[in-house]
């Protein structure tokens, strides 16, 4: 194993050596780096192609550029020693500066888009895959299939128009008109009908109850101006706590293991009780603070299930830290909103919350809620338009996946002897699909750093993409090379571990070393 | 700071992206207060690009944004309105010509003119300013690949080169700049720049009483005897490039203001936020608070950003895309306005090739569709569009009607097909028209030319090279006729020779007129503002009269700007519609 490992390094190096090499030749050929001064009828002229043909170096041939670059770069190499060197830029930033701050803004914009889709993605496929051929099937498939379809600038631009500008409007007088409200509550009465499967008549049934509780909803959210002072309270946790109790038991424990229901339940008690100790001690929030929180309300998630027991301990503590851990997450939801009318007010957002540029309201200033609804609010276009768009890949790789292996013998022995199809699912059949999606999910996390180049400048965020752009315009390849080892080292080692993982998963696999 | 914690927010990624706090930081300070009225309050304007050095003078950067900020936080004795007038500004100082000749200037700044730190701005400032854009201490060979250049200024050196090394006077708030010949361009020459006493101390100095000795004692350089003065290098090494920072310097020196705002925080690649200068009083008065520049540069984003109230004043690089949702913006109260850049694209002829007569270059003249261009190109963009009549001259300065009237472009306002035939005599000669066929507009100017020379029995090559490549091949003769676009300088008329002397640097047609020549020489050794106008109006005539090729149209620019703010005017000049801040005020 040891050996494959080293193996691969070496050739990983290899190939970066290559590769720069041959990405520095073509960037500097690329283009003319004095082409804006040529058609100049600056008296000064000859001055400015001088200074620039000196910044960048112009009378060394770009091969031997390139070992001096190299030079640089290898001293990137000697760990903690400060003496990185990649060179600068035309705005005479030195590139480690600017790929440090590029990296940063690229990852905000991308990682919550990423962790989502792969999530919803997954749940998705597996879903369709248990579903085939069924409405719901056929529904999600063309819906990842159209938004996979559309270009990421025009849904960008359409999210921007609607999901800020538009929404915004209805902010200023968020009454929601009655033939309005019923017409979304039958858009998503039929969507459930849908989904819902089963005969006509429970199909008709449910779609009807959705229809008349978002109908009913949407009426009290405008007779209150629930947008201006939303908020969840304790009753509507309570009883989504309740619902999520149920849903989390199901997948993990089957609802006949009593006692995990129990400790869910138990839990989501325990979180309406800490809904009201808490909020005193929310009102100082930090970053740190609610990850402290988070990891407590697994833990005492964990507690109740060990205390509650049972014959299966494990499965009641997990139900147990699941379940406390959403019910956490919606009292912080519910913190948010309290915080949402002091955003709203804010001089700076000046009634107009969602943002359609950057990654922050400048100058805003404010307590951890406000600023974090800050980001909330920048970050909710962009991370929706990747979202959709990548929603696809993930979907149909799952479907097929799964598909696969519920076609397998060892399923069809599982339901022989005669396992809950629960089990069957949950335990055989999900955690044999999960890895070949392993694999894709690392290979995407390796391109994740250099793949929202567009969605960067529709957003007007200065990420990696627009330092790439930005090389490639002046004919410097000091960015573009900045760019390209972030983007092949990641890309190499996420394929690496790819590859480790798949063996690691599947014992079939296994590199004999 | 800030992001010292997003990046702690990125390792958790996962929680961050459900808890919804993917980002924290809250650095506080005291809240501006949304006063109404005339006073106070804060704008936010769009720049295209990221701010990148308080140093905007030298060639790194040398760039719009820059230039802006440098404009808002910087005063000096003079500035350009939107009609391309150099206003002075007596507040700051007052700077005259003494003497014609030798032509003699004296700038001197008034008492109580200071930084943003205190010290006062005196002649020591106004020296490292002369020294930094005058080229005086180069001994730099280009050819020979010998000497130093100390100063990598942007501007050009070629007006202040001429002078001496300045007197100072009037207890040391005065320099007088002797030039060894006229100079046109005296009156845009020199300005205010960075402050001396920060440049000393940061380039290895004790103070700025070291750098003016220094300056003093260090000779004119001379490209013959290269020599190295290592001090001085030092400073100039400093000026070049200490200023350069895309963050905000925990040294506030390096950011010191004597203009109406200064910096007050800065969001890497993000934004910029200034705050009124408070002891400014030596100029114009500010009326807003405050002033956050955001950069954007997509032009749709921006007028998104306008329309959802991020923005409040935008200049976005224009189309009819562009200009149609702002357009549409106007029942909202946002107001727009097109106006004609300092840009102009223009078709020029080869004096050499089939172009080498004189009738022919005439006759493909009279075959340019210049009108139905400008319907075609400018019009969508801006109504009132009109061909452009003068080489040297725009619609937005005085002298401009009066020039057209007189310089011969009548003959060529429309299309005359016949009389080109006419001149052709059954000749049909073939022509290689180069243009960058990667911009729409000049690709749409070629096909109507084409379309029309084509009429007259011109055989028309298509040359178009790609974005990259068509500037390199400017000059090299392998092309009859290019299409292509020059900058007016507006103010000032060094850049006349740089075009149209026979010797210009950028004549790349070989146009040569020993009549216009001789004018050039008289134009750039003459101070007098009606006399310049003058001659300038008989080199237009001159390049009429030459069939040197014909101006097509202006570059239009658009600007925009929300209900909310009042007084911002757009200005082709260079600091575009920062040329006012002062004016700019809250409903």
């Amino acid at each position: 194993m040891l050996t494959y490992i080293v193996r691969r390094l070496v050739t990983a190096a290899l190939i970066l050596l290559g590769a720069s090499f041959l990405v520095y030749l073509l960037t500097a050929a690329s283009g003319d780096p004095l082409a804006e001064f040529r058609a100049s009828n600056a008296p000064n002229r000859d001055q400015l192609m001088a200074a620039r043909s000196n910044l960048l170096d112009l009378d060394t041939p770009a091969p031997i550029r390139y070992f001096k670059w190299l030079a640089g770069a290898s001293q990137c190499l000697i760990p903690f020693a400060g003496t990185c060197d990649l060179g600068r830029n035309t705005a005479n930033q030195p590139i480690t500066a600017a790929l440090g701050h590029a990296l940063i803004q690229t990852l905000t914009l991308v990682t919550a888009a990423t962790v989502l889709a792969i999530l919803v993605g997954i749940t998705l496929g597996i879903i369709t895959a248990l579903r085939q051929y069924s409405t719901l099937d056929y529904g999600v498939t063309f819906m990842a299939f159209l938004f996979f379809s559309l270009p990421i600038f025009w849904v960008a631009v359409l999210l921007k128009e609607f999901g800020a500008i538009g929404f915004n409007n209805f902010l200023r007088n968020p009454e929601i008109p009655l033939p309005a409200a019923i017409g979304i509550g039958a858009a998503l009465g039929l969507v459930a009908a849908i989904i819902a499967g089963g005969d006509p008549k429970r199909r008709a049934l449910i779609g009807g109850v959705v229809f008349a509780v978002v109908t009913a909803v949407l009426i009290y959210f405008s007779v209150t101006l629930w947008f201006k002072t939303p908020g969840l309270g304790p009753v509507v946790i309570g009883i989504a706590g309740v619902g999520l109790a149920y849903a989390v038991t199901l997948l993990t424990a089957g609802l006949k293991n009593r006692k995990a229901l129990q400790s869910a339940l138990i839990a989501v008690g325990v979180g309406l009780v800490a809904y009201f100790a808490i909020q005193p001690l929310l009102n100082q929030a930090t970053f740190l603070m609610i990850v402290l929180l988070a990891i407590a309300t697994v833990l005492v998630g964990v507690a109740i299930g060990y205390l509650v027991g049972g014959y299966d301990r494990g499965q009641s503590m997990r139900s147990a830290a699941i379940t406390s851990f959403l019910v956490g997450f919606l009292i912080v939801l519910d913190r948010f909103m309290q915080a949402w009318p002091t955003y709203f007010d804010n001089s700076r957002v000046r009634g107009r919350p969602i943002a359609t540029i950057g990654a922050s309201t400048p100058n805003i200033e404010g307590d951890f809620w406000v600023v974090s609804l800050d980001s909330f609010t920048h970050l909710i276009l962009p991370t929706s338009a990747l979202v959709l768009i990548s929603l696809a890949g993930y979907t149909r790789f799952t479907r097929a996946s799964m598909l696969e292996i519920m076609n397998m013998d060892y399923i069809r022995t599982a339901r022989a002897k005669g396992l809950s199809e629960r089990t069957v699912v949950m335990r055989h059949a999900f955690r044999n699909a999960l890895i070949p999606i392993a694999t894709i999910v690392a290979f995407d996390i390796g391109g994740l750093i250099g793949g929202a180049v567009i969605t960067e400048t529709v957003f007007s965020v200065r990420g990696m993409g627009f330092l790439f752009l930005d090389g490639i315009q002046h004919v410097d390849p000091n960015p573009v090379m900045g760019v390209f080892i972030c983007v092949a080292i990641t890309a190499m080692v996420f394929n690496l571990i790819a590859d480790l993982a798949y063996s690691a998963l599947d014992p079939r696999v296994r590199v004999k070393a | 700071m800030r992001f010292g914690r997003i990046s702690k927010a990125v390792g958790v990624a996962a929680v961050a992206a459900l808890a919804l706090s993917a980002c924290a930081g809250n650095t506080g300070t005291t809240p501006t207060s949304a006063a109404a009225g005339k006073q106070g309050g804060n704008a936010t304007v769009v720049e295209v690009n990221a701010f990148s050095s308080f140093n905007q003078g030298s060639a790194d950067g040398n760039s719009d944004i820059n230039g802006n900020i440098s404009y808002i936080t910087h005063s000096g004795f003079f500035y350009v309105d939107d009609k391309l007038n150099v206003v002075h500004n007596d507040k700051f100082g007052k700077y005259e010509k003494v003497s014609d000749d030798p032509l003699t200037v004296k700038y001197t700044v008034n008492e109580g003119v200071k930084w943003s730190d205190g010290e006062a701005i005196d002649a020591g400032d106004l020296l490292l300013s002369w020294a930094a854009n005058s080229g005086y201490y180069d001994d730099a060979d280009a050819d020979a690949k010998t000497g130093t250049t100390y100063f990598t200024t942007a501007a050009d050196t070629s007006g202040l080169n001429l002078t001496e090394f300045p007197e100072v006077g009037d207890d040391g708030r005065s320099i007088t700049l002797k030039y060894a010949k006229p100079f046109a361009d005296w009156e845009i020459a020199f300005d205010m720049d960075l402050p001396a006493h920060v440049v000393a101390k940061k380039g290895g100095l004790a103070d700025e009483k070291a750098l003016i000795d220094l300056l003093k004692k260090t000779p004119r350089g001379d490209a013959k005897a290269p020599k190295v003065n290592a001090e001085l290098k030092k400073v100039a090494d400093f000026w070049n490039h200490g200023f350069d920072t895309k963050t905000l310097p925990s040294d506030p020196s390096l950011y010191l203001s004597s203009g109406p705002y200064i910096v007050k925080s800065v969001e890497q690649d993000a934004s910029m936020t200034l705050v009124k200068n408070k002891d400014y009083t030596w100029g114009p008065e500010a009326h807003l608070d405050e002033i956050t520049i955001r950069y954007i540069g997509s032009a749709p984003a921006a007028v998104q950003a306008l329309k959802n109230g991020e923005a409040d004043v935008i200049a976005p690089q224009p189309s009819a895309d562009t200009l149609e949702q702002l357009k549409a913006l106007q029942s909202q109260g946002m107001t727009t306005e097109s106006f004609g850049e300092l840009a102009y694209d223009h078709l020029d002829l080869n004096f050499s090739g089939p172009f080498k007569d004189k009738k022919v270059r005439e006759a493909f003249m009279k075959t340019v569709p210049r009108q139905d261009i400008v319907d075609k190109i400018v019009k969508k963009l801006d109504p009132n569009a009109k061909p452009l009549d003068s080489e040297l001259f725009l619609p937005s300065q005085a002298k401009y009607a009066d020039s057209v009237k007189n310089n011969g472009s009548a003959n060529y306002a429309s299309v005359d097909i016949a009389g080109a035939k006419e001149l052709l005599a059954g000749a049909t000669p073939e022509i290689k028209i180069m243009y960058n066929k990667d911009n729409p507009n000049r690709v749409d100017a070629f096909s109507l030319i084409r379309e029309s020379a084509t009429k007259a029995g011109f055989k028309i090559v298509d040359g178009g090279l790609g974005a990259s490549d068509w500037s390199g091949t400017l000059g090299d003769g392998s092309y009859d006729a290019t299409i292509f676009g020059w900058i007016n300088s507006g103010v000032g008329v060094s850049g006349v020779p740089q075009i149209f002397k026979s010797t210009g640097g950028s004549n790349f047609n070989g146009f040569k007129s020993a009549e216009a020549d001789k004018l050039m020489d008289e134009l750039i050794v003459t101070t007098d503002k009606g006399k310049q106008d003058d001659l300038t109006a008989q080199i237009d005539k001159q390049i009429w009269d030459e069939a040197y090729g014909v101006p097509l149209f202006q570059t239009v620019g658009v600007a925009a700007f929300s209900d909310r703010i009042t007084g911002v005017k757009s200005s082709p000049a260079q600091r575009g519609v920062w040329w006012n801040v002062w004016d700019w005020q809250v409903k």
